[in-house]
C-alpha cells in the first residue's frame, strides 16, 4: 500500500502569519483573542474574537480575505515543499461559502442591485479550492468538503485516501475560513454557542474548564503539501511526517450538541487508529476538538477515554487562537506534525479548574517536552461531521 | 473485478418536482417546468418547484423541519425512499453528500439588514442591537452547507464515514464515487449517496442570470436524489435486487449526457449528475458513462451499467424503487 508523507506547510492564524511564527506563540501560551476591531461591535453580545492580521495583498485574491488567507498558506507551503502541479496532482479544500463584506450586502439591498458574477463566483465553497488549483497548476482531480468544523480534517484525509488508492501522487490539501463578522457573532451567541467573557477575551476560549462558557470565532487557513512517499523521494524532497491514518463518523444525535457517551468520537477516533495499524497506546499526543462549549468538551473527553484506556497527553490550541471552523482541522494537523518534529506538546492556556466530566492528561497552560512518533488531531463539526487524522514521525 | 470491487445499486429515491417517480413521469412526457408568478418581473420567470415534501415518515421530531433549509427537506426524503432498501443496522453506513448553492439563507437575513441601515449605510451596532430580534436565531445552523447531511444522518440514523462536498454537478459525482471506494476499502458495508440542490427562489434565479451575464439560462429546479449502493456480494448475501452496476473506469460505455432531463425537472445543478444515474436505473438496459463538469475543475464521471434482468427496477424491486 502506498505510503502518504507532509512536504510541505503553510498557514496564517490570529496568531501569526506562517508555521513557525504560530508554533512559537502557542507554545509559549500567548493568546490571539482580542476585541473586534475590524468594524465597530459594540452592539454584539460578543465584541471580542480571533481575528487575523491579513497578510499582504495577493496579486490573486480579487480583494477577497478569505482567497487571500489561502493563497498566503500555500505558497508557504510550496515554498517548502518545492513546485507541484500537473495532472498527478489534486486540490481538496473544506471550505464553507464566502461571505461578502456586510456593508456590502445592506448597500445592495438598500439598492436592489445584485451581486456581481465575480462576487457570486468568489462565494461559491470551492473559489478556493479553484484558485489553488490554478495558481499551482494542478489539474487532477479537484473537490471541496463543506462539513463545517471538520470540513479541513476531511479533507486531508479525502488527499490521504486519493494518493494511497493511486489516483494521484500529490495532494494540495487544507482549509480556509472567514467568518468575523456582526451576523455570524450575532447568530451564534443567539444559539449560546459563543462565550461572552467581553471583559477578559484571553481568558474566553478555556477547553476543558469548569469555567468555560463557549467557543470564540476565529479565521485563518492552512495548507498541506500531501504526497506518495516514493514520489517525494524520488524528486528529494524533505519529507516533514506522515499522514498515516484517518477516520470519521456521523453523531446522528443533535445538530447542535455533542452526544454525552462520546459515540461519535470514539467511532472516529477508533477508525483512524485502526486505518494506521496502531494500538491506542501508540498515541502519544492529541491535539483535541476541544471547543470550550459546555457540551463539546465532556463528549470528547468520553469519546478520548472510551478509545485510549491509558492517560494520553491531551492540549486545545483552540484556547489560544480561537476556532478556525472549516480552517481548524489542517491547522491543527500541522500543530501535530510540529509537536512529532519538536518533541513538544503545545499546552491548552486557561485550563485552571479542569472540568470532573472532562477527566484526560491535560497539557495545561504551558507546553510539555515528551519525544513521541504518533499523533492525533480530532475535528468535529456542527451537525455531528467527527474526523480524526493521526500524524507519525516519518522513517 | 472481485466480487467486493463491484458496486451495485440497491436502493433509488427522489424527491423532485415531478414526484417520488420522476421516471415514469418523464416517459409519460410530463414535465414541471412551469411559470412561477413570483419570477413575472425576472426575465426568466419559469423553473420547476417540488409542490410538496412529505417528511412525516422520516422525522423523528416534526418541529424538526423548520432547521431545514430546501435542500436539506429534499434530500432528507429522497435518501428516506432510497434507505427502505435496506433491512439492516445502519451504523456503519456511509453517508456522501453532493450539495451546492449554500441553503438557507434566501432572504431571512435582510430584513435585520435592511433595518440597521441609517443614511443608507450599514449600522453594524444595530445589527445585534435594536435590530437583533429581527434576526432568525436559526439562520447560521441552516446556512451550513452540511446540514442535509446533518439531517440525514440524525433522523435515518447513518452513522459511518461520511463526507459533504460542495462544487456544482460535480459534487453529486464526487460523493458517489467517495462512497464507491469506501465500499471496495472496507470503510463502509453500504453507503447512502445523496445529491441536493435548490435555485427556484426569486434570489437564487438572479443570481444564475447575473451569473449567465445577459445569455439566457436554463429554466432551473430542485431535487434531492439519492442511491443505496454495496458491494455485489453483500447485495447477493442479504438478497438484495440490484438494480444497476456501477464503475469508476470509463471502459466501453457510451456518454450520457447529466443535461438531458433539465426540460422537465429544470435545472437542479449540483442534483443534476447524480439524477442522471439514477435516471438511467429504469431505463435500462444501458452501459453509459454519467459524467460532470465545472468550469476550471476537471470532470468526474461514473459507469453506469444495468443489464437486461434489471433493466425495470420496478419489476427488480419490492414494490417499486421506493420499496
Amino acid at each position: 500500500m502506498r505510503r502518504v508523507v507532509v512536504t510541505g506547510m503553510g498557514m496564517v492564524t490570529p496568531l501569526g502569519v506562517g508555521v513557525e511564527p504560530t508554533w512559537a506563540s502557542v507554545c509559549a501560551g500567548e493568546s490571539a483573542i482580542k476585541p473586534i476591531d475590524r468594524f465597530n461591535p459594540s452592539g454584539l453580545p460578543v465584541r471580542f474574537a480571533a481575528q487575523t492580521a491579513p497578510p499582504p495583498v495577493q496579486a490573486e485574491d480579487g480583494g477577497d480575505l478569505k482567497l487571500r488567507l489561502a493563497i498566503t498558506a500555500l505558497r508557504e507551503a510550496l515554498a517548502m515543499s518545492g513546485p507541484v502541479g500537473g495532472d498527478r496532482t489534486g486540490v481538496c479544500m473544506g471550505s464553507e461559502i464566502g461571505r461578502p463584506p456586510l456593508p456590502e450586502v445592506a448597500r445592495r439591498m438598500a439598492e436592489g442591485s445584485t451581486p456581481t458574477q465575480a462576487e457570486i463566483s468568489r462565494m461559491d465553497p470551492a473559489a478556493p479550492t479553484r484558485a489553488i488549483a490554478a495558481l499551482t497548476g494542478a489539474t487532477g482531480p479537484t473537490s471541496t468538503v463543506s462539513t463545517a468544523c471538520t470540513s479541513s480534517s476531511q479533507a486531508v484525509g479525502e488527499g490521504y485516501l486519493r494518493i494511497r488508492r493511486g489516483d494521484v501522487d500529490v495532494m494540495v490539501v487544507g482549509g480556509v475560513d472567514v467568518l468575523v463578522d456582526a451576523i455570524m457573532i450575532t447568530g451564534f451567541a443567539k444559539l449560546g454557542a459563543l462565550s461572552e467573557r467581553n471583559d477578559s477575551p484571553a481568558e474566553a476560549s478555556r477547553p476543558f474548564d469548569l469555567d468555560r462558557d463557549g467557543f470564540v470565532l476565529g479565521e485563518g487557513a492552512g495548507i498541506l503539501i500531501i504526497e506518495d512517499r516514493d514520489h517525494a523521494l524520488a524528486r528529494g524532497a524533505n519529507i516533514l511526517a506522515e499522514v498515516s491514518g484517518y477516520g470519521c463518523s456521523c453523531n446522528a444525535y443533535r445538530i447542535t450538541d455533542s452526544p454525552p457517551d462520546g459515540r461519535g468520537a470514539y467511532q472516529a477516533m477508533e477508525g483512524a487508529l485502526r486505518d494506521a495499524g496502531l494500538e491506542p497506546k501508540d498515541i502519544g499526543y492529541i491535539n483535541a476538538h476541544g471547543t470550550s462549549t459546555p457540551m463539546n468538551d465532556p463528549s470528547e473527553a468520553r469519546g478520548i477515554q472510551r478509545t485510549f484506556c491509558e492517560p494520553v497527553p491531551v492540549s486545545s490550541t483552540k484556547s489560544s487562537m480561537g476556532h478556525l471552523v472549516a480552517a481548524c482541522g489542517a491547522v491543527e494537523a500541522i500543530l501535530c506534525v510540529l509537536a512529532i518534529r519538536d518533541g513538544q506538546l503545545p499546552p491548552t492556556i486557561n485550563l485552571n479548574k479542569p472540568d470532573p466530566k472532562c477527566a484526560l492528561d491535560h497539557v495545561a497552560n504551558s507546553p510539555r517536552e515528551v519525544s513521541i512518533v504518533h499523533a492525533m488531531t480530532n475535528a468535529f463539526g456542527f451537525g455531528g461531521s467527527n474526523g480524526s487524522l493521526v500524524l507519525s514521525h516519518h522513517a | 473485478m472481485r466480487e467486493n470491487h463491484t458496486i451495485v445499486v440497491t436502493g433509488v429515491g427522489f424527491c423532485t418536482a415531478l414526484g417520488n417517480e420522476p421516471g415514469a413521469a418523464m416517459r409519460r412526457g410530463e414535465s414541471a417546468v412551469v411559470e412561477q408568478e413570483d419570477l413575472l418581473r425576472l426575465p426568466h420567470n419559469c423553473a420547476a418547484r417540488v409542490a410538496k415534501v412529505d417528511l412525516r415518515p422520516w422525522l423523528k421530531r416534526r418541529k424538526d423541519r423548520k432547521l431545514m433549509a430546501r435542500p436539506a427537506q429534499l434530500a432528507l426524503d429522497a435518501a428516506g425512499h432510497a434507505l427502505t432498501a435496506w433491512e439492516g443496522p445502519t451504523d456503519n453506513i456511509g453517508l456522501y453528500l453532493g450539495v451546492g448553492r449554500e441553503p438557507g439563507d434566501d432572504g431571512e437575513s435582510e430584513p435585520a439588514l435592511v433595518a440597521a441601515q441609517v443614511e443608507r449605510k450599514l449600522d453594524e451596532e444595530a445589527v445585534a442591537g435594536r435590530c437583533r430580534d429581527l434576526y432568525p436565531p436559526l439562520l447560521p445552523l441552516k446556512t451550513l452547507p452540511n446540514m442535509a447531511l446533518a439531517h440525514i444522518s440524525i433522523h435515518l440514523d447513518v452513522r459511518g464515514e461520511n463526507g459533504a462536498w460542495s462544487g456544482g454537478s460535480v459534487s453529486g459525482l464526487t460523493a458517489l464515487r467517495a462512497g464507491m471506494w469506501s465500499i471496495r476499502e472496507g470503510r463502509s458495508p453500504a453507503a447512502l449517496v445523496v445529491a441536493a440542490d435548490s435555485w427556484v427562489s426569486v434570489g437564487a434565479v438572479r443570481d444564475l442570470l447575473r451569473m449567465a451575464e445577459g445569455q439566457s439560462i436554463s429554466s432551473p429546479g430542485e431535487a434531492g436524489v439519492a442511491i443505496l449502493i454495496e458491494s455485489a456480494e453483500s447485495a447477493r448475501i442479504r438478497g438484495a435486487p440490484v438494480l444497476a452496476t456501477l464503475d469508476t473506469e470509463r471502459l466501453q460505455a457510451a456518454a450520457l449526457s447529466p443535461g438531458a432531463h433539465f426540460s422537465a425537472l429544470g435545472q437542479c445543478h449540483a442534483a443534476d449528475a447524480l439524477m442522471s444515474v439514477a435516471l438511467q436505473i429504469g431505463t435500462g438496459p444501458v452501459d453509459g458513462w454519467v459524467e460532470a463538469h465545472e468550469s476550471e475543475q476537471p470532470a468526474v464521471g461514473v459507469r453506469v451499467e444495468i443489464s437486461g434482468d434489471n433493466a425495470c427496477y420496478s419489476r427488480a424491486s419490492k414494490g417499486g424503487p421506493n420499496g
